[in-house]
């Protein structure tokens, strides 16, 4: 099952894409996606319900949050009202160590994101400050990096022994699904999402297209 | 904030979110009207045809009304220079018709920082609400600024 962990709606303050004209463009392009997760900026979007475009798309649409850190910005599955009060998601600096530790303690998944991406990944904070424990997971494949930043992700992930997914990062619908992830579980639901990650049973891949 | 950014977000934010700080009055001609839908691209001839029975502005129109002044008196200095466009949102609320008298209304509607491949970054939103010369709220453009800190 191939999902896109990381994409942005008109949810986030920069986001362009409205939630069903990404499921439209799935459909129009037969995108080898079966469902994306919205992972808005600094919140939680807890209020927003996209079950009927899953009906009518046949496309698993799931809801998480990307929040900033003083190691970069970091990708929260499974977010609920425990860890919404647990820190506070619009802050840019909060510290990694404790977004990681209320993630597990409120049952949540919390993986890096773009960490070879200057300022905003782990890599780029971990040659000045040194790593930290708790991280297992981070996203290797990032639809909006630049070049060499998906290449230090991949080869300091693998050092690191870190496991690693993909995510567009898409704000546009015309970007979704530049790299996803392929579960080897089946997923239906958030639960399953959180469930599956913890597993480590999954790949980074890439639908961008090479350019020449 | 952390130490490398000692500025106080909550306390500006405290301070001066909502302030109204300036007020225009602008009055949209048929031929400036007709004129930004043609550079808009417009092909509707509700916003090209002045004889047109629903003739109108073209929804963005408002966006090139701006208030003489970006930010208040007083505000405090957030980076340096004057930044980089953030891009607008423009809310329509009623039709704008040629001959109407709209009064703008500039407030800070947000200040909020981000962190990018650049650094952080402070994103202050500047809101223009307008009326008509009726007292009818037609629009609400929300003007971002990003600044270096």
């Amino acid at each position: 099952m191939i999902l896109d962990l990381h994409t942005h709606s008109i949810k986030s303050d920069d986001g362009r894409a409205k939630v069903e004209n990404y499921c439209k463009w799935i459909r129009k392009k037969e995108l080898p996606l079966d469902g994306f997760v919205l992972t808005e900026h600094r919140q939680f979007d807890a209020t927003s319900d996209y079950r009927h475009l899953e009906d009518e798309y046949g496309l698993v649409i799931l809801k998480a949050s990307e929040v900033e850190t003083d190691y970069g910005h970091v990708l929260v599955f499974g977010v609920n009202d425990d860890l919404v009060n647990s820190f506070d998601f619009a802050k840019v600096d909060n510290p990694l160590p404790m977004v990681l530790e209320a993630a597990d303690r409120c049952g949540a998944f919390a993986a890096p994101c773009h960490p070879g991406r200057k300022n905003v990944g782990l890599f780029a904070h971990y040659e000045n400050k040194g790593a930290v424990d708790g991280v297992h997971t981070v996203e290797v494949l990032n639809g909006g990096s630049i070049p060499g930043e998906d290449e230090l992700s991949v080869e300091q992930a693998g050092q690191r022994g870190y496991a690693g997914f993909g995510g567009s990062d898409s704000h546009i619908v015309s970007r979704i699904g530049y790299c996803a992830t392929d579960f080897d579980a089946d997923i239906a639901d958030i639960d399953d999402l959180v469930g599956a990650l913890r597993t480590g049973n999954f790949r980074a891949v890439t639908y961008r297209e090479q350019e020449s | 904030m952390s130490e490398e950014n000692p500025l106080d977000l909550e306390a500006i934010r405290s301070e001066w979110l909502g302030v109204e700080f300036d007020e225009r009055t602008f009055e949209p001609e048929a031929s400036r009207m007709i004129a930004w839908a043609e550079a808009c691209g417009e092909t509707d001839p509700r916003f090209l045809d002045e004889n047109h029975p629903d003739f109108q502005a073209p929804p963005n129109m408002t966006t090139i009304f701006n208030s003489g002044r970006f930010l208040p008196e007083g505000f405090p200095n957030i980076g340096s220079g004057f930044g980089i466009d953030g891009g607008k949102t423009v809310e329509c609320l009623a039709p704008i018709r040629a001959g109407d008298v709209l009064t703008g209304t500039a407030t800070i509607a947000d200040v909020f920082d981000k962190t990018g491949r650049s650094g952080t970054m402070v994103f202050i939103v500047q809101r223009m609400t307008f009326s008509n010369q009726s007292g009818e709220p037609v629009s609400v453009v929300d003007w971002k600024t990003i600044r270096g800190i």
